[in-house]
């Protein structure tokens, strides 16, 4: 009987499924783009996640950036590049945790040129 | 691999203490159902096994528990194990869904702790066992929609599997016991049962976190699920086998049938130990399909 219940239940509220944990759904540059150049970078997250840690390498070696937004959960996080970006091309990671408490991390790459 | 994240050293480091917490967990919800199921039927020494079990468990529990938000912290800084004790980083993982999680699951193993006072102890025990299963609804993919059916099928999921897994210990050594094998007997026929509903409630959430079938099949939840799946179909085997086969012969005293019982229980704990790695892992790096 309280499986038939339970079996029910499930069947009844399927469809209300929402999502848990939230993801990056755009970045700025875009992943794997080539830019000219870089005034900021952004993430957009369809659930606030709170970004702890964030870097900006280039084959020369870290980048330094300024974090525009703090570490409080967020949809959308920006940070700036403290000095004009050379040509070459770069990667950004980031980790931190969503709502649900998941440790989360991700990366995205561009290329500047000239 | 669709819905896999990165694996590290932390990572790595934060499934195999996830998976020690998750035995020490079972065994001591699993100890104090055991003693309260098997109150009137067990021998005192098995019996008291059972409870010393639920008060070990508990406390190496609380212990990972700590350990655990260590790691966490540490995963979420990007510092490295340095971050393990940044208490900024600490006040995050508090002040996250693990927080809560870790209040209900300590509060919970301080009450299993009870089951060693006499009479009312063993009630607070069952309290405790509860608390501990509600914790598990209070992070991660329970989160989401449909809450309710997911927290009550996690909570069933959880104490279903906690009766069997925690039962283990004590029957092995009720097999060597004169009263061992009506014990047995009588374990079989309760957890045909709790294995109904370990499956029923196991299927359920699967259903609910995959969303399909071909879901399955195309991401790393999937794989991860089919493989903790296999072992819990071998585990199984060996659980029909010992109720149709060995009991039977254990209770018609066969010659040797205790110590063919006792090898395949212990078999069954190892079986135990993949399920709780692959759930680890699970639960760790791979995201549900719905959540995809």
């Amino acid at each position: 009987m309280i499986k038939q219940t339970l079996l029910g239940l499930a069947v009844a509220i399927t469809p209300a499924l929402a999502f848990a944990h939230s993801k990056s759904e755009a970045t700025t540059p875009a992943n794997d783009a080539t830019v000219t150049e870089v005034p900021e970078l952004s993430m957009r997250f369809d659930d606030p996640m709170r970004i702890i840690s964030v870097t900006l390498t280039s084959p020369d070696g870290d980048v330094e950036i300024e974090r525009a937004t703090g570490m409080d959960p967020v949809k959308e996080f920006r940070a700036m590049p403290l000095e004009e970006l050379s040509p070459g091309s770069y990667r950004f990671d980031w980790r931190g945790m969503a709502s649900d408490g998941h440790p989360m991390q991700g990366s995205f790459s561009f290329t500047v040129t000239e | 691999m669709t819905g896999l994240a990165p694996i590290d050293g932390l990572v790595i480091l934060a499934i195999l203490a996830k998976a020690i917490g998750y035995g020490a967990v079972l065994l001591a919800m699993g100890g104090v159902l055991f003693s309260v199921v098997f109150s009137q039927r067990a021998e005192v020494s098995v019996l008291r096994l059972a409870r010393r079990l639920a008060v070990g468990a508990a406390l190496i529990g609380l212990a990972v528990l700590a350990v655990r938000f260590g790691i966490r912290a540490a995963r979420i800084s990007g510092m490295g194990l340095e971050g393990a004790s940044d208490p900024v980083m600490l006040g995050f993982v508090w002040e996250s869904p693990l927080g809560t999680a870790a209040i209900w699951r300590g509060m919970g193993e301080l009450a299993i702790l009870a089951i060693l006072v006499p009479r009312i102890g063993q009630w607070i025990a069952m309290a405790g066992t509860v608390a501990v299963a509600i914790s598990f609804a209070q992070v991660g993919h329970a989160l989401g929609e449909p809450r309710g059916a997911l927290v009550v099928l996690l909570v069933l999921h959880l104490i279903a599997a906690a009766f069997w897994v925690g039962a283990l210990v004590p029957l092995r050594r009720a097999a060597l016991t004169p009263a061992g094998a009506d014990i047995l007997h009588y374990f079989g026929n309760v957890a045909a049962f709790g294995v109904a509903l370990l499956i029923f409630a196991g299927t359920a959430l699967a259903w609910l976190l995959a969303g399909s079938v071909t879901a399955l099949f195309g991401t790393a939840y999937g794989l991860g699920l089919l493989l903790k799946v296999a072992i819990v179909a071998m585990l199984l085997g060996f659980a029909a086998f010992n109720k149709l086969r060995l009991v039977p012969a254990l209770r018609t005293e066969i010659p040797g049938a205790a110590h063919a019982l006792r090898q395949s229980i212990s078999m069954e704990m190892l079986a135990v130990i993949l399920i709780l790695l692959a759930t680890a892992t699970l639960t760790s790096v791979t995201t549900p399909p719905v959540n995809l």
